[in-house]
């Protein structure tokens, strides 16, 4: 039964755009793309949230860490996109574990606050810093390519293929990020993470170093937003601070694993799946009506996460489906 | 010299200010152990309602602080008994996310109702103050500033004694300690949540309603004040009133000699690097008891 529904999952998520391309659509591969990487977000933001249990309000650090290093690489130095994502990757993993360790002492909501304020000193940073561009930010040029895989591999789409290219990127990322968790989730890595949320004192008890891990933790998490940072930048043809720290890389995946169910890994891409196209299919059917760029899905969005706090706070994915599908 | 003492004054002032935003929180969250996101949510409520006071009706914001207080209690209570009194017996993450919720909700409610265009209050009588100056030793003091920062401080002192020397704040403290203990003397834990949840909802409301004399109102106003007055509840040590006076002052001086030095978007940086910094080798803040 799960075997037959990840088969076609796979297959649905490979297959559907290109009917729609060949007929000039792009707006569906474009959906597409966000739900890729506010999933691929939710799995990397479920390791630190989910697993090692500590709330995490300032993931889009990593996020615009990761958009900064491959677009300076590419614009200064030429280094192409999937090469600027391992430097940038190992830059943000190495920035977040210096960041964080201090911050490991502190738990619950003091945990929280100060990733916040990680994140609030990173703002006046991003408009101010000359070398990255300011305020302004960096512009990326579009090198033309010839060739599918050369352009495939420099991540620079454009034209028709664009909304398509993009969107297989993501779906490779996502598939890495996916295969990624599965193991982290079976292997002792995650089981010391769960350790360590479950009781502390306990995990400490039989030799685990909390703080290490929880640590390593939230490098994971940074390396998989740092990773869609640099596929959004690229995609965005620009970087600057108000565009990447902006507060929702950070909220969205929350909401989306919140939603699916946290500490179980298809809960974020459960949540992904309902809440972007909710958004999509307003900004769409509200068109430009006097409500449309209201914020009207955000609206919607709050009243979901309150609901699923008040009733289900396991998320979607902890409801009895087995039974109810039989 | 003077430029520095100037700014150490201002910041001051503006902390008087923070003090009242901030303390809210310090029932909520410091005393009653509730996280509570939504909070300048709530001062953006107080915020916009006081702005529409003033334009649509013309009532001034200082006159707006008895029926908003009013109203934002009701509102406040009623967030505990719909939503928060669900979520507070499980996992510490479910206050988080439900709040996250209102937050959004609330939010964008305002969006799509005013848009997200900044107002401002162009008439008022803290306003119409703005001419009036005081010298002192070279410093210059403005007078709507000042005798906003002297309201404030009067409402925070009436808090305190209503917290720290009445049967009511007592009960409050009790229930904060130990319910179970509350509950066997006679006090019903569930209503000291709500009436907490209330007055802390009252208090930033009125808040929002003097600081909409000297700040912009949007509808995405509110978080940067949700972190601060974390800041400041943090900093002042959790459930101390005085500690988060203390805390809000020293916050308003750090913000106003940052920007002497440095351009202003550094102003909260400095606030955070500095709650980052005592959270690491005084967790329990400045005033805390534990």
């Amino acid at each position: 039964m799960r075997r037959i529904a990840l088969a076609l999952g796979v297959l649905a998520a490979i297959v559907y755009p290109i009917p729609l391309q060949l007929q000039g659509y792009t707006y569906y591969q474009t959906v597409g793309f966000l739900v890729l990487i506010t999933a691929m977000l939710g799995l990397g933001w479920n390791v630190i949230g989910g697993w090692a249990g500590q709330f995490d309000f300032g993931p889009q650090v990593f996020f615009a860490v990761g958009a900064y290093v491959a677009a300076l690489l590419f614009v200064r130095r030429g280094v192409d996109a999937w090469l600027g994502m391992l430097a940038a990757v190992a830059v943000a993993m190495a920035l977040c574990a210096v960041l964080t360790y201090p911050l490991t002492g502190l738990r619950g909501h003091y945990f929280a606050i100060a990733t916040v304020a990680i994140w609030m000193i990173a703002q006046p940073i991003g408009a101010t810093w000359e070398f990255i561009g300011g305020s302004q930010g960096l512009f990326i040029p579009v090198k033309p390519h010839a060739g599918v895989v050369s352009t495939a591999l420099s991540l620079q789409f454009t034209g028709p293929m664009k909304a398509l290219g993009y969107y297989y990127s993501a779906l490779v990322l996502f598939a890495v990020t996916l295969a990624l968790m599965a193991w982290v989730e079976r292997s002792k890595l995650g089981y010391y993470f769960r350790a360590v949320r479950d009781d502390q004192e306990a995990a400490e008890g039989i030799g685990i170093d909390s703080r290490r891990y929880k640590v390593v933790a939230r490098s994971v998490t940074a390396a998989v937003f740092a990773a869609a940072g640099v596929l959004y930048a690229f995609w965005a043809l620009s970087v600057f601070p108000e565009q990447v720290l902006e507060l929702n890389w950070g909220t969205l995946p929350i909401m989306a694993t919140v939603v699916g169910g946290i500490g179980r890994l298809w809960g974020p891409v459960l949540g992904a799946v309902i809440l972007i196209p909710i958004s999509q299919i307003m900004s769409t059917t509200l068109g430009t009506g006097p409500l449309a760029g209201r914020g009207i899905d955000l609206i919607v969005y709050g009243i979901i996460i309150i609901l699923i706090a008040a009733f289900r706070p396991t998320g979607l994915l902890s409801l009895p489906w087995g039974r109810w599908l039989r | 010299m003077t430029e520095l003492a100037q700014a150490i004054v201002n910041g001051l002032q503006m902390g008087f200010l923070y003090a009242l935003v901030a303390v809210g929180l310090t029932i909520i969250w410091g005393l009653m152990e509730m996280i509570n996101f939504a909070h300048g949510e709530f001062l953006m409520l107080g915020m916009f309602g006081a702005w529409w006071l003033s334009v649509a009706v013309g009532v001034d914001p200082l006159l707006a602080i008895v029926p908003l207080g009013i109203l934002m209690y009701g509102f406040g209570t009623l967030v505990y008994r719909l939503l928060m009194r669900r979520v507070q017996g499980g996992d510490p993450f479910t206050q988080i996310f439900a709040t996250i919720g209102l937050l959004f909700l609330l939010q964008n409610t305002v969006v799509a109702g005013f848009t997200s265009d900044y107002r401002f209050v162009g008439d008022s009588v803290l306003t119409r103050l703005s001419g009036i100056k005081l010298q002192l030793l070279g410093i210059t003091f403005g007078a709507p500033l000042l005798a906003a920062a002297g309201l404030a401080l009067l409402l925070f002192l009436a808090l305190y004694l209503l917290i720290e020397r009445t049967e009511f704040g007592l009960a409050l403290q009790a229930t904060s300690e130990d319910r179970e203990a509350a509950r066997l003397v006679g006090i019903r834990p569930q209503r000291m949540f709500a009436v907490a949840w209330g007055v802390g909802a009252a208090l930033v409301a009125i808040a929002g309603a003097i600081l909409v004399n000297f700040f912009a109102v949007y509808p995405q106003v509110g978080l940067q004040f949700t972190v601060l007055a974390y800041a400041i509840v943090a900093l002042g040590g959790f459930g101390s009133i005085l500690g988060t006076l203390f805390a809000a002052l020293v916050v308003g001086v750090i913000q106003s000699v940052t920007v002497v030095y440095l351009p202003p978007a550094f102003k909260d940086a400095f606030v955070f690097a500095s709650y980052l910094l005592i959270g690491l080798f005084r967790p329990q803040g400045l005033f805390g008891r534990f």
